[in-house]
C-alpha cells in the first residue's frame, strides 16, 4: 500500500539529476538553456504559493501541486504545457488529490485579480483541459511523499522541536520546492538536509544525533549543499533574468 | 496507460482506445457514471473480461471529479491479488469523460448476501454458508468507498463530500473524530463480517442529511443498541470526542438495557468467530483488533481453513456455490444510450420473461437471463460446455467470462432490471432501488 514510501510509485520514480536536467529539444529550439529551464520552473512555485494563500489551501497542496510540475517537465516541453497555465492548474489538480478541492471557478477568479497581465487570462475551460493533459502526462501517478511529514518526528527526537528550530526547517523545507529535490531524493532525507542545514545555521552541534541515524549522511550533506548553493545563488538572481527566460518562451 | 492517441477520438462513436475491447453492455450505474462489460481484442489476452467504468463529465464545471482522482490515485499504487485491478485510465478530451478499465470480477458481496437472502437460508445454514465463504473475507474483500491513503487527510473526513454509506461508519467518527485511522476499517470490516452472518446491516441507521455534515444520531442509536452505551472506563478518549459533550441528551440520555451483539448474530458465543467480530467491533479505537492480529486469529487458523478464493473449489470435487453471474443490459452502448438496439418497455418486478429459448432456471438475480448466459461457474462445469466466441488465452483466472454473447448478437429478450431490487415485502432491509456499491 501507499501508506509506505517504498512501496509507492513516488519512491518507484525517482529520478537522477541527469534525467531531470533535460531540456525538452522543442524548447531547445526557442533558445531555453538548462539555466532559464531552471529558474522558469523555480519562479513558478511563486504563483502558485500566492494562489495556495488566495484560495486557503495548506502547504501540503503547494508540495504536491509543485511536485506535479516538475514531474510534467521531465516528460513534456514548456513550449507546449505553458507554465502559466501548467502553474494553477497543478494546484487545482493538487487540491484534489489532497482532499482540499478548490473550485476552478475561483482559482481562475484569483489569477485574474492577481495578475493584469494578458498572459495569465485563462479561463475555466483553459484548466480543465490542462488537468486532464496533466494527468495523462503524469500517467496517472498522483500520489508524492513530503518530508513534512517526517519532519516533525525527526525533530522532537533530535531534541530540537522548539518553536523556532521547527519554523525555521519548515521554511527551509518549502524552500526545497524551488529545487527537483522533491524529484530526486526520498522526502526523509531532505527532511533531514533541512534539519541539518538548520542546525549548522544554528550552531547546534547535532552530529551524535545524526551519527546514530541509518541514513547515508553523504547524501544529507550533498542535499545541504545543493539548499545552501540555492539560496547563495538566488539573490543573484534578477527580475530581468526570469523575464528573458520566459521571453524565449513566447511563439 | 493513457495511450496517448486520443485527440482523434471525437469522429467515432467508439474512441480510439475503445475498439481494443468488445462492448458486451452495461452492468452498472450509479451517480458516478456507467460500468460496462468488455472483452480484450488484443491476441495475448483474448476474451479477458473487462469492466470499463466511465464516470460522467462534471456538470458543476469542475474537471475531473475528485472520487474519481482519488481512486485513480489509490489504485495505481496497490498491485495485490485481493485488490481489483486498474488496468488501463483513459481521457476523453472531446467530453472530458473519464474511463477506467479493471479487471472483472463477476461477483461482489452485495450479490453474494442478497443470493443467501432469497433464497431463504435458514440461520444455521447461513452459518454454514458462511464458515465456507469466510475465505472470501480474505480474498476479494475490497472496502474501498472508504480506504484513504494518508494518515492525515487535509480536512475533516466528513468535510470533503466523499458519500458513503453510514451504516460502517466507527463509532469515534459519527462522534467526531477528525482522524482516518486503520481502526475505522477495522470497524467496517467487523460490521461486513456480521452482514454475512445474518444478510443485513449490523447498524442499519437512518441517514441525517439536513446539513452538509449533519451528526449521525440514529446510526449512533443503533450501534448502543446491539453494543451498549460505551463508557469512559472502557473507552478513555471518548471524553475528547467533540458530538460526546456536544449532545449530551441524546447521547448519553436514553440508555439500553439487555444489549449483546450475541442477541444479533448467529454464533456461540464462546466460538472463535464471535470472539474476533467483537474484538473488530471493539469501542475504543485503541483497542479495536488490528488487521494483522485480525489474520492470526484463531478463527482463520481452525477448520475449515480459509482458501485463497472462495469462489473457485481450492481442491477438485470441492464444492463451491454457484452464485449468478452478473447481469448484463446489452443494449446501452458506451455513451449509456441504447444504441445496439432499440430500447423494450420495462417490465415491473422480477418477471422471469417468458419464451425465451433454454430459459429453464429461475436467476435470482433480478434480470432474467437465458442459460445460455452461464449460470454455472465456469470452473464447475468445464470449459466445454462453454460455447465462446473466444477460443484462446481464457485462462483459469477468477473470471473466466462466462457471458458467450459476442458483441452485437441480439439477445432474445431485454434485461432491464440491472438495478438490484428486492422482492417486496421481503423485509430485509435494503433500500430498493441502492446504488451498487462500486
Amino acid at each position: 500500500m501507499a501508506a509506505n514510501f517504498w512501496n509507492s510509485s513516488h519512491y518507484k520514480q525517482l529520478f537522477d539529476q541527469e534525467e531531470v536536467d533535460v531540456v525538452h529539444p522543442l524548447d531547445k529550439d526557442k533558445g531555453i538553456t538548462l539555466e532559464d529551464f531552471k529558474l522558469i520552473k523555480m519562479h513558478m512555485v511563486i504563483p502558485i504559493c500566492k494562489l495556495a494563500q488566495q484560495v486557503k489551501v495548506r502547504q501540503r497542496v503547494v508540495a504536491t501541486a509543485v511536485t506535479y510540475m516538475r514531474r510534467l517537465y521531465t516528460r513534456k516541453s514548456m513550449s507546449e504545457y505553458d507554465p502559466r497555465l501548467v502553474a494553477p492548474t497543478c494546484l487545482y489538480l493538487a487540491s484534489k488529490a489532497e482532499e482540499s478541492t478548490v473550485q476552478a471557478r475561483l482559482l481562475v477568479y484569483c489569477i485574474k485579480k492577481m495578475y493584469s497581465d494578458d498572459k495569465y487570462r485563462y479561463e475555466i475551460k483553459d484548466i480543465l483541459e490542462m488537468e486532464m493533459k496533466i494527468l495523462e502526462a503524469l500517467n496517472y501517478y498522483l500520489v508524492v511523499f513530503h518530508p513534512y511529514r517526517s519532519l516533525p518526528q525527526f525533530l522532537q527526537d533530535a531534541g530540537m522541536n522548539d518553536i523556532s528550530m521547527t519554523q525555521l526547517t519548515w521554511g527551509l523545507v518549502n524552500d526545497t520546492y524551488r529545487m527537483d529535490l522533491i524529484l530526486i531524493h526520498p522526502p526523509h532525507l531532505i527532511a533531514l538536509a533541512c534539519i541539518y542545514t538548520a542546525s549548522v545555521y544554528r550552531e547546534k552541534d547535532k552530529t551524535a544525533w545524526f551519527e546514530e541515524l541509518r541514513v547515508d549522511m553523504n547524501v544529507v550533506k550533498n542535499i545541504a549543499m545543493e539548499i545552501l548553493d540555492f539560496y547563495e545563488s538566488h539573490r543573484l538572481i534578477t527580475d530581468e533574468r526570469i523575464n528573458a527566460a520566459f521571453n524565449k518562451l513566447k511563439p | 496507460m493513457g495511450d496517448g492517441n486520443n485527440r482523434s477520438s471525437s469522429n467515432s462513436e467508439k474512441p480510439e482506445w475503445l475498439q481494443q475491447y468488445n462492448l458486451i453492455g452495461k452492468i452498472g450505474e450509479g451517480t458516478y457514471g456507467l460500468v460496462f462489460l468488455a472483452k480484450t481484442k488484443s491476441t495475448a489476452n483474448r476474451g479477458k473480461s473487462i469492466a470499463i467504468k466511465k464516470f460522467k463529465q462534471s456538470k458543476d464545471g469542475d474537471g475531473v471529479s475528485p472520487t474519481a482522482i482519488r481512486e485513480i490515485m489509490l489504485l495505481r499504487e496497490i498491485t495485490h491479488e485481493n485488490v481489483v485491478k486498474l488496468v488501463n485510465v483513459h481521457i476523453n478530451h472531446t467530453d472530458m469523460s473519464l474511463y477506467l478499465a479493471f479487471d472483472y470480477a463477476e461477483h461482489d458481496l452485495y450479490e453474494i448476501i442478497r443470493h443467501h437472502r432469497d433464497k431463504g437460508n435458514n440461520l444455521i445454514n447461513q452459518y454454514t454458508l458462511w464458515v465456507r465463504e469466510r475465505n472470501m473475507g480474505l480474498s476479494k474483500l475490497l472496502i474501498f468507498g472508504l480506504a484513504r491513503i494518508y494518515q492525515a487527510p487535509l480536512k475533516a473526513l466528513s468535510d470533503n463530500g466523499v458519500v458513503v454509506t453510514i451504516w460502517y461508519r466507527a463509532p469515534e467518527l459519527l462522534l467526531g473524530a477528525k482522524h482516518y485511522t486503520s481502526a475505522i476499517d477495522m470497524w467496517a470490516v467487523g460490521c461486513i463480517f456480521a452482514e454475512l452472518l445474518t444478510l443485513k446491516p449490523l447498524f442499519q441507521g437512518a441517514e441525517a442529511k439536513s446539513t452538509p455534515n449533519p451528526f449521525q444520531l440514529d446510526q449512533l442509536d443503533k450501534i448502543f443498541k446491539v453494543l451498549g452505551h460505551p463508557t469512559l472506563e472502557k473507552w478513555p478518549t471518548l471524553a475528547s470526542l467533540p458530538h460526546w459533550h456536544n449532545d449530551v441528551e441524546h447521547i448519553q440520555g436514553h440508555k439500553y438495557e439487555n444489549t449483546g451483539l450475541h442477541s444479533v448474530v448467529p454464533l456461540p458465543p464462546k466460538g472463535a468467530p464471535f470472539d474476533l467480530l467483537s474484538k473488530m467491533l471493539e469501542y475504543d479505537p485503541q483497542k479495536r483488533i488490528t488487521a494483522a492480529k485480525a489474520l492470526e486469529h484463531d478463527y482463520f487458523r481452525s477448520e475449515p481453513l480459509p482458501g485463497r478464493n472462495a469462489l473457485v473449489p481450492s481442491h477438485p470435487g470441492e464444492k463451491v456455490i454457484n452464485y449468478p453471474t452478473r447481469p448484463v443490459d446489452t443494449n446501452t452502448g458506451f455513451e449509456g444510450t441504447t444504441s445496439l438496439q432499440p430500447p423494450q418497455p420495462v417490465s415491473s418486478g422480477n418477471a422471469v420473461s417468458g419464451g425465451i429459448p433454454g430459459a429453464h432456471g429461475v436467476n435470482s438475480r433480478s434480470a432474467p437471463r437465458p442459460m445460455a448466459m452461464g449460470m454455472q461457474r465456469m470452473q464447475t462445469q468445464g470449459m466445454a460446455a462453454y460455447n465462446l466466441a473466444s477460443q484462446a488465452g481464457m485462462g483459469g483466472g477468477m473470471n473466466p467470462g462466462n457471458i458467450p454473447m459476442p458483441r452485437g448478437v441480439a439477445q432474445p429478450h431485454q434485461q432491464h432490471h440491472l438495478r438490484r431490487k428486492d422482492p417486496p415485502g421481503a423485509g430485509t432491509g435494503y433500500p430498493p432501488q441502492q446504488k451498487p456499491r462500486r
